[in-house]
């Protein structure tokens, strides 16, 4: 589904990301994890298109994408959702949602996409018509998926979808993650939470300082000295 | 009943006031561009309106069928240039400026810094009225009320409803989730520049019914029409009409009441207590930031 290999990315002279490779399958759930200011947005933001890969090959469902400009890396099926949830909040729940569904061939069935989003999330339904700035941060995360969903991804990006919430909320988001992904869409999620992380997913990579030093699957990941001692911190 | 008349009527060039602010509105409420060339696109649209309907001697209104389409290019491509360049926010403002000084140059060379106006043979709006008992309404300004309404009526429905009307909002608050659901600011870009130019056309033949064209009119709106966008908040289509009827009818209500010549005065002073309560704007803000 997702093949990245080279990747380097910048901030102007400051390199930001070296030499990432990864994978994501198809129908998998892959996690990034590392600590703050190790280059996880950084890289959701590349993948997406949202910023310029310095250098390496960004390929998904075969089409390197790397040299898109930004707004035509949806078309390949890709859909975020952004580090701090970055609803829009001066529209309704539902015109939100009703963006996600911006390109073509989700605008031709947004209402079937919008009915099953409600499906996973009543909640929105109940505040449709309510401008996305006054929900709390838990409803302000599920639209943010919502409108991800939308889009009808094949690749999920989810840019640390646990951040600022409670437990309970955090529980809600992460069902709804596992639910999307049994439909077959495939996920990477980029999380601080490693724990919740590692249980979502079923393989992983360890970004430390803009470099991939450790991958496996979850369970190589526990046991790795260097998963428990830089970012579960025993 | 002077007083009711002054308003009344004020409120309808306040129609006019509205149709010249909804352009610079949105574009810059969307696009960050503060496009002080749109007065002199205005200009140009009512030079277009008087010049076509003397060398044809056709109904004012239908010199739209050209001016519109020339005004929607020339929007469009200044909107090319703005973006091509990357003038954004306080520099637009100076280049924007730049052009509007270049615009009403040119203007001036084409068509003389003398008062022009349509001919009342060809100007069947020009000096009637529509009498509602003691109150005389002139239908020029009538026909700006009318336009505004169904111009910024209809822009805020396509914004409300429409697909393209989302992304431009989406894109007015965050600009880079915008585009990770495939909105293309270029584009957009390109058809709000446009559409800000048709609107330019609409109000210089609204202006050309009623009043004399000369070159220097162009800064003479600048006041008044930022005040209209700054009260409506900016990039919000319907606060600009409410804006615009609100500054006409006050301005000719001091006029009436007190002195024509304390109305500039009055008004700005009003503007500046009006913001330092509401600083976002008399109206709400709803769907653009
Ligand atoms: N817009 C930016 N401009 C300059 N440097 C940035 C910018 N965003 C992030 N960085 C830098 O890039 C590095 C990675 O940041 P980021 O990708 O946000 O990490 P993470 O998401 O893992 O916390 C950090 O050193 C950060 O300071
Ligand atoms: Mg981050």
């Amino acid at each position: 589904m997702l093949e990245v290999r080279g990747l380097d990315a910048r901030y102007g002279d400051a390199q930001a990301l070296w030499d990432v490779a990864l994978d994501v399958g198809a129908a998998e759930t892959v996690c990034i994890v590392g600590p703050n200011g190790a280059g996880k947005t950084t890289l959701v933001q590349t993948i997406a298109g949202l910023h310029r890969a310095a250098a390496g090959t960004i390929t998904v469902e075969g089409v390197d994408v790397a040299a898109l400009p930004g707004h035509r890396v949806c078309d390949h099926g890709v859909a975020t959702v952004p580090e701090g949830r970055r609803v829009f909040g001066h529209m309704s729940v539902r015109d939100n949602l009703l963006l996600g569904a911006y390109r073509r061939p989700a605008r031709a069935v947004h209402r079937e996409t919008e009915a099953r989003v409600y499906e996973l999330f009543p909640r929105l339904k109940e505040r449709a018509t309510q401008q996305a700035g006054s929900l709390s941060g838990g409803e302000q995360q599920m639209l943010a998926l919502g409108r991800a969903l939308m889009a009808l991804p094949r690749l999920l990006l989810l840019d640390e979808p646990s951040l600022g919430l409670a437990p309970v909320i955090v529980d809600e988001v992460f069902d709804a993650i596992a639910a999307v992904n049994a439909t077959g869409v495939s996920v990477l999620l980029v999380e601080q939470d490693v724990e919740r992380a590692l249980s979502a997913a079923s393989r992983g990579y360890l970004l430390i300082e803009g470099r991939i030093v450790a991958s496996g699957t979850t369970t190589e990941l526990r046991e790795s000295a260097d998963v428990r001692e830089r970012v579960l911190g025993m | 009943m002077t007083a009711v008349q002054a308003a009344l009527s004020g409120a309808l060039i306040g129609g006019l006031y509205a149709l010249m602010a909804a352009g610079l509105s949105v574009t810059w409420g969307t696009l960050r561009v503060i496009n002080l060339a749109h007065f002199g696109l205005i200009l140009v649209g009512a030079y277009l309106s008087y010049q076509l309907t003397s060398a044809w001697g056709i109904d004012p209104m239908l010199t739209l069928l050209v001016s519109a389409p020339v005004l929607f290019v020339v929007g469009a491509a200044l909107q090319w240039a703005y973006d091509r360049f990357n003038i954004v926010e306080f520099n637009s403002l100076l280049v924007s400026f730049g052009l509007l000084m270049i615009i009403i140059e040119v203007s001036t060379q084409v068509w003389t810094a003398d008062f022009r106006h349509i001919d009342a043979g060809a100007n069947p709006y020009g000096t009637s009225a529509l009498h509602l008992g003691p109150i005389a309404l002139p239908v020029s300004r009538l026909v700006a009320l009318g336009f505004a309404l169904l111009l910024i009526g209809g822009g805020h429905l396509v914004l409300e409803r429409t697909f393209a009307g989302r992304g431009l909002r989406a894109f007015a608050q965050d600009r880079t989730v915008a585009a990770s659901f495939g909105i293309d600011h270029r584009r957009l870009g390109l058809v709000v520049g446009g559409l800000a130019g048709v609107s330019a056309a609409v109000a210089g033949m609204v202006f050309a019914l009623g009043n004399t064209i000369a070159p220097a009119h162009a800064y003479e709106w600048f006041g008044t029409v930022f005040a209209v966008v700054i009260l409506g908040g900016i990039g919000n289509l319907l606060g600009s009409l409410f804006a615009g009827l609100g500054v006409g009818a006050f301005s000719a209500l001091v006029a009436v009441l007190w002195d024509p010549s304390y109305e500039p005065f009055v008004l700005f002073l009003a503007i500046i207590l009006a913001l330092v309560l509401r600083p976002q704007g008399l109206f709400t803000r709803r769907g653009l930031a």
